[in-house]
């Protein structure tokens, strides 16, 4: 577990910084419309704090032909002199010759396309792939369109560039240089700044909040595995007691008997960490990888090896810790009261235990919760892991839900439109239209703080007709100069209500807004503000639009769709726009999950052991009764019945109002993001509690079944 | 010092001690002999470092040692002290860029404590005289000159009131440097520039010379009585106009040297009223003045700017006016001024001579005429010129053509002028910059250095060779 949570937190955690720094990603990226290299040269070159820059004409929307594969979607980059701001991962740069090409390593890995392949670019002579790279400024294939470089060599292209890539000599002055290009770049069209810290914020959001949430979850989960760790130990210890009391009666020392417990702990937890730690990177290296190659970053790789070796110190350091300080606090009290089978922790008045009344499966309860303190331990265990299961459950059904339902970002219309304002009035004449209305969207920045990219939705009336994410504080738009913000942007900005929300457009203009409110929107992890669409045209009138539909309740969605014509398209979700990037992240999860699974096993499995264990006698005796196996499954289903009964209730308390809002707010803590488990879940999750507990009870009983009871009675 | 713990702030503070000990005669005098700013590892920041010794430029003559010393002269030129709430101004062609890049600068609200950092180290260094290289104000308004003339006589100088224009955080156009939002932030600045500050005076006669911004708006334009009304009135634009179009010829680029057609003036002034505009405090103090008034308050005597005047018993100052009445930056030499040039010339007799001019000789027109005299006569050390903003040397003939960077641009330096007669009848010439001193001025400095449209992109620092030098020249 601790493995699985190391692999999954450490390659999505900084999988972004280790994609940089190999790429020397820039920290600035510019794109504009297309003007004259030696005119964007000079203006940036005027600039202060530059360490280096390079100009670009890029291409999008071009056809892509690989064999058995096509796109029409496909991004070129004409690459010239200077810095290149891509890794290569496999093959070499583009040499300055003719008819080269490098290709992302998520396409080559989609496509299939080997070193050496050709690919056509719009029909043209085909290109040799001479590379393969990785530059974390975007996605990568399919999450986003192919993209390839190509050199200016042999390229017949129109004049003049409209991508810049900056970097500086200290990136911490960046905004002192942002302030700097803004107040020279009048006269350019179309000027966009990404910085570094806004392509993490782009990856991010490319990759929803799925990559939060798993970070999130990793964080928990290693929180859980000490738990664990130490409880199964301490259990331990609990079950030599006697062994300890009789060591301490024939004059071993205290510190002897904590050291030989240690040692005992150290020689299990050792090849224990190891198998864990080999089993929890194969569990989840690949789908991480996965992950990692669609978001054009790379597997950790080496990198992990020291984090893994800490991993496995703490993984060995725990239970041997959690076996030596029991055992020192065992070794302090008398021999005589740990041989009568004290608990270890002190000892309290009992009731007295009531007569039998019920059959075996109440005495094998009885039984286990004789040792109480490990019951304890065991069951906390047990519903930790539990309880996870049952979180990961439910961040399951909340990735279906926020990538295919609308409605979970409050979003209240189910299509979209690519047509004009104008056309509102036919498209609301469509039959199962409720409601249609002009959405217009722009991408900025901060005036001030540049680094932070902020999406501007605005809607000529009042938007919650169309979108209503939960207000947090104040109150919706009731005025032309004010602004609603999503909880993310509030906080990295430090708005409240009644501050001014000052943002530059792409048009270069400012809008400066008084902040009505503050709502909670998962979308672009909660940068967003929904202003006035007359302020914002005011500002930007080449915002882009679109229409967006509503459609009555039980009306026809494809009738609808049908009739919107070829532009309309279902409203999309906050996570990325692609199944693989779902599927790679189910199959973390299901990775992890398993993991878990099995951990709950062996609760159980040791659980029931120990019984058998602790009391061979009384199971003989039964059995020299005249009673078989089915006996004795009966009795150790009551031990775990009293292990799983609690286990049960702890996991779902736990995951309902410990781990789920702790993960929804360390995951999204710019939005109301409801993680509790539903019935269905937890459901399931009891069905698959008591089916591990069937396979340790029949597993346990068939071992016990197989002693002699002659054994069994002369055991002490 | 908010986020420091008490240790840290005792550790920074010790440290600023240290610092400042160590710079405290560089940072009283301000002479890049003992240290300088620069940005060592370009990143934009200027840092103390150390100073640029002398270099000994021969092109002119042999090295040889000093006999006597003859004179030291300060060079202070380009203050262009403005009125940054002026409605006056034209800031928003600023982001059209070349050639309307001086007409907003993020550092102009504090032209008035440059002016003064500068006027205290030159104080410090007690020279025997000062030119003042023209273009003192920038737009030709009776406070700004006021103000300008307060700090180099000493006094207590001010706006009288608080900041209003472009760079308020409250106006929402990000083509403006507001510091109170933008990078690099300074809170509280224009509450600070607006204060009233003491200047010590220069303490050293001053000889002025008369630049295009001393009488003209802008540099460019004879007031008019639209514009004297727009100076004291509370109407400003700061937004530029939509569908603004240029005066021919500016638009391509090329610097508007001659007198812009007052047509095109009116046209270009019509177009941009009839834009945005913002309702500003008026104030009659803005009064936009004649070349006359001008000439008369800097000198007291008029209506032209040109004299002589002898620094020592071996050292005759001349002094030139180029400035066009009728508008336009460029120099313009009056039909006069050869035969005056030359009768100045000749009654300096066996003195040396050096001539000072706002706008350089040889790019003025009619220049070459002046520039033929003064190639002729053999006791001509140096012409010393500002106007464009650059630190400059460049041997001619039998002397220096000498440019000084303004206080308004980077690098923000003045220049000290020591003339020695050597052995051999010769004469040397150390020169060298001074940077100038206070809180305020070294934002300035800082905020100047970064603007992408000002004097470090622009190299106006010029080269070693263009600073501290010792210039050589034979002997007549």
């Amino acid at each position: 577990m601790l493995t699985a949570a190391l692999v999954v937190s450490d390659g999505l955690g900084r999988g972004f910084d280790r994609a940089a720094g190999a790429a020397d990603l820039p920290d600035a990226i510019v794109r504009f419309d297309p003007e004259p290299a030696g005119q964007v040269a000079a203006r940036i070159a005027a600039l202060p704090d530059l360490a280096a820059f390079s100009l670009r004409r890029e291409f999008t929307g071009v056809e892509l032909d690989a064999p058995g594969h096509t796109s029409e979607n496909a991004a070129v980059e004409i690459i010239g002199p200077g810095r290149r701001g891509y890794a290569i991962v496999a093959g070499r740069d583009l040499s300055g010759r003719p008819g080269e090409v490098l290709v992302e390593r998520g396409l080559a890995a989609a496509w299939g396309m080997p070193l050496g392949g050709r690919i056509e670019l719009d029909g043209s002579s085909p290109q040799r792939v001479v590379g393969f790279t990785e530059s974390p400024d975007n996605v990568s294939y399919p999450l986003a369109g192919p993209r390839v470089y190509v050199a200016q060599v042999g390229v017949s292209v129109p004049p003049g560039v409209n991508l810049a890539e900056i970097w500086l000599r200290d990136p911490h002055r960046l905004d002192e240089v942002l302030v700097q290009a803004r107040a020279t770049s009048y006269g350019v069209h179309g000027l966009r700044f990404v910085t570094r810290a806004g392509v993490r914020v782009l990856l991010d959001q490319a990759a929803g909040i799925v990559i939060d949430l798993l970070v999130a979850l990793s964080l928990i989960a290693l929180l859980t595995a000490a738990v664990m760790l130490a409880a199964s130990a301490r259990a331990e210890v609990q079950r030599r007691l006697q062994a300890i009391g009789l060591r301490r009666a024939v004059g071993a020392s205290r510190s002897y008997l904590t050291a030989t417990q240690g040692l005992e702990a150290l020689i299990v937890a050792a090849p224990a960490a190891t198998i864990g730690l080999i089993a929890g990177t194969l569990a989840t290296y690949g789908p991480t990888s996965r992950l990692l190659m669609m978001l054009n970053e790379p597997a950790p790789g080496a990198a992990l090896a020291l984090p893994l070796a800490a991993a496995w110190m703490a993984a060995v350091a725990i239970p041997v810790t959690s076996a030596a300080w029991p055992a020192w606090r065992a070794a302090g009290r008398a021999p005589v009261a740990l041989l009568r089978g004290a608990e270890l922790a002190a000892a309290r008045s009992r009731r007295r235990a009531s007569p039998i009344r019920a059959g075996l499966t109440v005495l094998g309860a009885r039984l286990a919760g004789a040792r109480r303190a490990r019951l304890v331990a065991t069951a906390t265990a047990l519903g930790s892991s539990t309880g996870f299961v049952l979180l990961m459950l439910a961040l399951a059904s909340a990735l279906v839900s926020l990538e295919t339902d609308p409605g979970a970002l409050g979003k209240r219309y189910q299509l979209t439109a690519q047509l004009p304002p104008a056309a509102v009035g036919q498209v609301r004449a469509i039959p199962g239209v409720q409601a249609a209305a002009p959405r217009y969207a722009d991408e900025a920045v901060d005036s001030f703080s540049l680094q932070e990219t902020i999406d501007v939705i605005a809607y000529p009336g009042d938007h919650t007709e169309f979108e209503a994410p939960p207000l947090l504080g104040g109150s919706r738009i009731a005025r032309p100069d004010e602004a609603e913000v999503g909880a993310g942007l509030a906080d990295a900005l430090g708005l409240v209500p009644g501050s001014t929300l000052a943002i530059q457009l792409a048009s270069g203009g400012e809008l400066r807004l008084r902040v009505a409110g503050v709502v909670g929107s998962l979308d672009h992890d909660g940068r967003v503000a929904y202003v006035p669409a007359r302020a914002l045209l005011a500002r930007d009138p080449s915002a882009s639009e679109q229409l967006v539909v509503r459609v009555r309740p039980g009306a026809d969605l494809t009738r609808v769709t049908a009739a919107l014509g070829a532009t309309a398209a279902p409203a999309a979700g906050a996570t990325a726009r692609g199944v693989p990037l779902v599927d790679t992240l189910r199959a973390i999860l299901r990775a992890v999950a398993i993991v878990d699974g099995l951990v709950c096993l062996y609760a159980l499995i040791q659980t029931c052991a120990l019984t058998v264990q602790e009391r061979r006698r009384t199971l003989s005796v039964i059995r020299a009764v005249g009673a078989g196996t089915p006996a004795i499954t009966r009795l150790l289903a009551g031990a775990a019945l009293a292990l799983v009964a609690p286990a049960a209730a702890i996991g779902i308390a736990l995951e309902r109002w410990l781990l789920g809002p702790a993960l929804a707010r360390l995951a999204a803590g710019y939005a109301t993001l409801s993680l509790g488990a539903g019935a269905g879940a937890i459901a399931a999750v009891l069905a698959g509690l008591v089916v591990a507990a069937t396979v340790a009870v029949l597993w346990v009983a068939r071992r016990a079944g197989r002693e002699s009871v002659v054994s069994g009675l002369a055991a002490p | 010092m908010s986020g420091l713990t008490r240790r840290e702030s005792l550790i920074a503070g010790a440290a600023v001690l240290a610092a400042g000990c160590g710079a405290t005669r560089s940072a009283r005098t301000g002479s890049t002999l003992e240290a300088t700013w620069r940005d060592p590892h370009g990143t934009g920041v200027l840092q103390r470092a150390a100073g640029e010794p002398l270099i000994a430029r021969t092109e002119l003559g042999a090295p040889a040692r000093a006999r006597r010393h003859l004179a030291t002269i300060a060079h202070l030129t380009d203050a262009h002290v403005l009125d940054a709430s002026s409605p006056a101004r034209v800031p928003f062609l600023d982001r059209l860029g070349d050639p309307f890049q001086s007409t907003f600068r993020p550092q102009e609200a504090l032209t008035g404590q440059v002016l003064a950092g500068a006027v205290r180290v030159i104080r410090a260094l007690r020279p025997d005289a000062v030119i003042q290289g023209g273009d003192l104000i920038d737009n030709d308004q009776a406070n700004e000159l006021s103000l300008a003339l307060t700090v180099l006589r000493g006094g207590t100088a001010g706006w009288g009131r608080p900041y209003f224009g472009v760079q308020l955080a409250a106006n929402p156009d990000p083509f403006y440097y507001r510091p109170d939002l933008d990078a690099p932030r300074h809170p509280g600045l224009l509450r600070e520039a607006t204060r009233r500050f003491t200047s010590p005076g220069l303490g050293a006669p001053v000889h002025p010379a008369l630049g295009d911004h001393d009488i003209l708006l802008a540099g460019e334009i004879v007031p008019t009585a639209q514009t004297r009304a727009l100076a004291v009135g509370e109407e400003a634009v700061w937004e530029l106009p939509p569908g603004l179009t240029l005066p021919p010829g500016i638009a391509a680029g090329l610097s508007p040297d001659g007198p812009p057609s007052p047509r095109l003036i009116d046209n270009f002034l019509a177009q941009a009223l009839a834009g945005p505009k913002v309702r500003v405090p008026a104030d009659p103090a803005r009064r936009q003045m004649n070349a006359a008034e001008v000439v008369a308050r800097l000198s007291g005597s008029g209506p032209t700017l040109d004299y002589f005047v002898d620094v020592g018993a071996s050292l005759r100052l001349v002094v030139l006016d180029l400035a066009r009445r009728a508008g336009g930056s460029g120099g313009l030499v009056r039909p006069e001024q050869p035969t005056w040039l030359a009768g100045a010339l000749r009654a300096a007799g066996e003195r040396w001579v050096i001539v000072a001019s706002h706008q350089p000789l040889p790019g003025a027109e009619g220049g070459e005429a002046l520039l033929g005299i003064l190639d002729r006569d053999p006791r001509v050390i140096a012409a010393l010129s500002g106007h464009t903003h650059r630190n400059e040397i460049v041997p001619r003939a039998g002397y220096w053509l000498i440019t000084t960077a303004s206080l308004i641009d980077h690098p923000q330096q003045a220049r000290m002028l020591r003339v020695l007669e050597t052995a051999g009848g010769g004469v040397a010439l150390e020169t060298w910059m001074l940077d100038h001193t206070g809180a305020l001025a070294a934002i300035s400095r800082q905020l100047a250095y970064l603007d992408a449209q000002g004097g470090r992109p622009r190299g106006f620092a010029g080269t070693r060779l263009d600073r501290n030098v010792t210039l050589y020249r034979r002997a007549p």
